[in-house]
């Protein structure tokens, strides 16, 4: 330990005060008894120093108040070791344990462990460890160390989780988190293989050098046979009644099951199944009765194998009532209504489109609906226009497309941009060539390449994003925020004449999107696999409370405040409150790790070959010497503690001293 | 006539008698019978053959034995050969009564030495009474504090000394001093003549004291005073200021060194001065003593004092 101001410690002359402080007295405390003291006048008061030293502990804690504040001032610095001396001889042990969901499987865990366990003890005095778990995320489970007790513990806190294993992955994490150090690195994976884990390509299981040392892999296989495994791949629901199974099976021979559907955790129905060995038996659940909202399925089989986790599945199924759209059209025989109608209706949400024509249409109507689609913004009248510049502003959202009539108009209804001359002239490609899929409503943007579109020359404003658009800036789909509503505009038609976009395929995922985006539902995805994160904003609002499986809530009450991605670390169903509303999230582990099939041996051993080749050269070792030489010792100020001690000491002395003070009150 | 003490036992012998009776060594006694019975005889033996004090046992004459006399002193030779029963009257021997009036307030717990002023008191009562039942005097005692605590009327019957020893020796110090009630109680009971010893610290007004006392001595009470006082109560020797509490109120008083050295003193001496006036206004004896000292003092006294009376 050094200090950084030792001439503060002149200020220890201080504890002179304390002691001569507590010599002082002004009035005897100690009674003694006396016959009488009729005959007795109370000497006038006055200081006395006495030899004798008053309330001991009272003094020490003053004392020790100097001698903190004294050397806070002269800021003591200790110089911790490093936490393992690490040479050119010394073996950096990287252990790292296979926790994904596929360990699970009946005592592969427990075998893993104790080869962990095997490695730490037969560790070398001179060697050092770390230890890490490996999953769909890669962590630190104990830092690098020398001591093999403290690495026993860590690992005595592992457990498998329900992610996947990508080799890969692994090896680039690693390659991030290994500290660097002159040591000879050996790397330790201790797994089941799965053959899905490989990474696809195997450049990407080579560690890099690390600081240039040399680093070699060791394999520790903790299985050597595919166990046989079956699982719950698929749940499907069609026609709001009927459930259809996918079991996948991984093994040589048939196997008889019950498959059990259970809806909010009310069983159903069961099914008595031969189930394939090697392929998908599909089982079909007919007649179900599905409550309002969200509903949990779980599909389970039973007895279980030895991997029993995904032998249930967890699904979420929305049994809504179709939620009602308007449908603005000056023809309702036209083919724009046709292909809008088709799209909205045949969406995973289910809308039903409500028809009106603009003519008999009364604007008061249009509260009813959150949202509304415009088959030809040029056919609304002034009226009409006012009525829906309105309702935007109130909160509602319209997607308007451009038809026939927009052709001849100067500026557009609503929007009140000025359209320009449209050129009829079909001839060649008009390609869509740029894409904002940032936007909600164009998550799904591959299908947008092949649409040909003759689009309304308009002029947009600052107010105007465009969302799509082709060469030379013309704009196919605008948005624009009105109030507290949005308004999307479609340049073209949706008849099919001046665009293909109707008869293209995105056209359907394209209206289901935008029909989301603007009735304001929620766009999370209903199914995730474990380990995944959970993007809160996509529930319709950034901040929320999140419970998970078994009712914990997630986050802390300030945190609900805040925009948040929770990790989806157990596998059941997640309930998401946001302001947006309640979403139930299904979490089930990655299908891939159902598949126990282990790697081929010459494929280990090969990887295994071409890691050890990974040799440092001698000039980079020399390199790294001199930087690690100065990291050896690192230096630690701790007056910060003693501010804490002050703080502690200035709070005893004062309940102390007040004790002492309320002695001579009394006898006062 | 004047009281002569042993001289011709020796340095040796008057150191041993007064180690009998110092008040340390007394002290360490558990039986108060015992430390009366040597501090008397330890006395006795100091004292020259004297006619006057009846410690002789001489005989004087035969008196006729009248209810109420003690049977032990019957002579059972002359009732043998004459068939009447008289009783053996010694020299010295008075026939009259001793009441030990006993303070037994907190004031009286107080001790610098071994010996708190109420052992002194028990001490001096107690060899009063062993010495009184030698003479053949009822013997009463009264402890008192602000009330009177326990009451013995005097008698000489058989056990008569025990019994006030008993009486003495269950006395605690506790509470204030009040002279008014057990003299008043007195008065009330004893109507016949005799002594009476108030053994006290006198922490009380000396008028009030002359009044309480002077009702006794106009009923043909003889008083005589032991005024108890240590040695820290005479000549307080304190080296650094000192937080004094007293004993019976609980107040406590912060006094310098100087203030003990003479103030105090001359206060003390001016209070001991006033018991001592007023004891002399109603010709009662007051007797002042150091309980740092031998008990022979207030021995002599007390024989002193009955020789006066007669």
């Amino acid at each position: 330990m050094t200090l950084i101001g030792p001439l503060f410690l002149l200020g220890l002359l201080g504890i002179g005060l304390p002691i001569w402080l507590h010599r002082l007295e002004t009035q005897v405390t100690e009674r003694e008894l006396f016959a009488t003291t009729m005959f007795l006048e109370p000497a006038k008061k006055r200081i006395h120093v006495q030899k004798k030293l008053k309330y001991l502990l009272l003094m020490a804690l003053r004392i020790l108040f100097f001698v903190l504040l004294v050397l806070a001032f002269a800021r003591p610095v200790l110089f911790a070791p490093p936490e393992a001396q690490i040479t050119e001889d010394t073996t950096h042990h990287v252990i790292v344990v296979d926790t994904s969901f596929s360990m699970q499987s009946e005592g592969l865990f427990a075998r893993a462990t104790d080869r962990a366990r095997n490695i730490i003890n037969n560790l070398d005095d001179e060697d050092v460890a770390s230890l890490y778990s490996a999953s769909t995320n890669i962590a630190t489970i104990a830092p690098t160390s020398d001591s093999p007790e403290s690495l026993l513990l860590a690992l005595d806190t592992l457990v498998p989780g329900n992610g996947k294993l990508d080799l890969g992955a692994m090896v680039t994490s690693l390659n991030t988190m290994i500290e660097e150090s002159q040591a000879n690195f050996v790397i330790h994976v201790i797994s089941d293989f799965q053959q899905t884990g490989q990474a696809v390509r195997f450049a990407d299981m080579i560690p890099d050098v690390i600081n240039g040392r040399p680093v070699s892999l060791t394999i520790e296989s903790i299985t050597s046979d595919n166990t046989p495994n079956w699982l719950v791949d698929s749940v499907l629901v069609s026609n709001r009644d009927t459930i259809e199974v996918g079991i996948r099976g991984f093994a040589q021979d048939p196997s008889q099951r019950t498959i059990t559907l259970a809806i909010n955790e009310n069983v159903q129905q069961e099914q008595e199944v031969s189930l394939s060995g090697e392929s998908i038996t599909f089982v079909t659940f007919e007649n179900v009765s599905f409550e309002e909202g969200d509903n949990r399925i779980n599909v389970s089989l039973s007895p279980n194998d030895a991997l029993a986790g995904d032998d249930i599945r967890h699904t979420v199924f929305d049994n809504s009532p179709p939620a009602p759209v308007l449908l603005l059209t000056d023809n309702p025989e036209s083919l724009g209504v046709t292909y809008i109608t088709a799209a909205l209706e045949t969406a995973p949400r289910g809308y039903e489109v409500v028809l009106q024509t603009i003519e008999d249409f009364d604007v008061r109507v249009l509260q009813r609906y959150p949202w509304i689609v415009i088959e030809d913004i040029g056919a609304i009248n002034a009226s009409l226009a006012s009525g829906i510049s309105e309702y935007v502003s109130a909160g509602g959202a319209v997607l308007a497309a451009s038809g026939e009539s927009s052709l001849g108009l100067a500026t557009v209804p609503v929007l009140g941009l000025d359209v320009g001359n449209i050129s009829l002239n079909i001839e060649g490609s008009n390609p869509v060539t740029m894409i904002d899929n940032s936007h909600p409503a164009l998550a799904d943007a591959s299908g947008w390449g092949t649409v040909n579109v003759r689009a309304l020359p308009i002029d947009i404003t600052n107010e105007d994003r465009v969302l799509v658009a082709q060469a030379a800036s013309q704009p196919v789909l605008i948005e624009r925020a009105i109030g507290r509503g949005r308004f999307m505009l479609l340049t073209t038609t949706l008849d099919n004449t001046l665009s293909d976009l109707p008869v293209r395929p995105v056209f359907v995922s394209f209206m289901a999107e935008a029909a989301r985006y603007l009735s304001n539902e929620n766009l999370l995805v209903k199914e995730q696999v474990a380990e995944s994160f959970l993007q809160l904003s996509l529930a319709g609002g950034a901040s929320g409370q999140v419970y998970d499986p078994d009712g914990e809530s997630l986050l802390s009450l300030s945190a609900t405040t805040q925009a948040q991605d929770i990790a989806l670390n157990k596998t059941g169903y997640y309930q998401v409150f946001t302001l947006g509303g309640e979403v139930l999230v299904a979490v089930n582990p990655d299908r891939r790790e159902s598949d126990l099939t282990i790697m081929d041996a010459q494929v280990l051993q090969n990887w295994q070959n071409v890691v050890a080749g990974t040799t440092s050269s001698v000039e980079q070792a020399l390199n790294s010497q001199t930087e690690i030489a100065t990291e050896d010792a690192e230096e630690r100020e701790i007056w910060r503690i003693f501010l804490v001690l002050l703080a502690i000491i200035v709070l005893v002395e004062s309940i102390l001293g007040n004790q002492h003070l309320r002695v001579k009150t009394g006898i006062l | 006539m004047a009281l002569t003490q042993s001289g011709s036992g020796g340095k040796n012998s008057g150191d041993a008698r007064t180690r009998l009776l110092d008040p340390s060594v007394l002290g360490s006694l558990s039986n108060l019978e015992l430390v009366a019975k040597m501090v008397v005889e330890g006395f006795v033996i100091g004292l020259h053959r004297s006619p006057k004090f009846g410690f002789s046992q001489e005989f004087v004459e035969y008196r006729q034995y009248a209810d109420g006399d003690d049977p032990r002193y019957i002579d059972w030779n002359v009732f043998a050969r004459s068939d009447r029963t008289v009783i053996k009257r010694f020299l010295g021997e008075t026939n009259s009564h001793l009441m030990l009036l006993l303070d037994t307030s907190a004031s009286m717990g107080y001790g610098s030495g071994g010996v708190s002023k109420l052992q002194y008191g028990k001490f001096l009562g107690a060899s009063l009474a062993y010495l009184s039942s030698r003479q053949h005097d009822a013997i009463g005692a009264m402890l008192f504090d602000d009330d009177v605590i326990e009451y013995r009327p005097p008698t000489s019957k058989a056990g008569s000394m025990q019994g006030v020893i008993h009486t003495l020796d269950a006395a605690q110090a506790s509470m204030g001093t009040d002279i008014n009630k057990p003299t008043s109680r007195f008065r009330e009971h004893i109507k016949k003549r005799g002594l009476v010893a108030v053994i006290s610290d006198f922490y009380c007004d000396a008028e009030e004291l002359l009044e309480n006392i002077r009702p006794l001595a106009m009923n043909g009470q003889d008083v005589i005073l032991f005024h108890l006082l240590d040695n820290d109560e005479l000549s307080p020797d304190i080296k650094q200021s000192t937080l004094y509490e007293d004993m019976e109120t609980g107040d406590a008083i912060e006094v310098e060194p100087a203030f003990m050295q003479k103030a105090y003193r001359e206060k003390i001496n001016k209070h001991i001065a006033g018991i001592k006036e007023a004891a002399n206004g109603i010709r009662a004896d007051h007797v002042l003593l150091n309980t740092s000292e031998p008990l022979d003092k207030a021995l002599h006294n007390y024989l002193t004092f009955r020789e006066k009376r007669g």
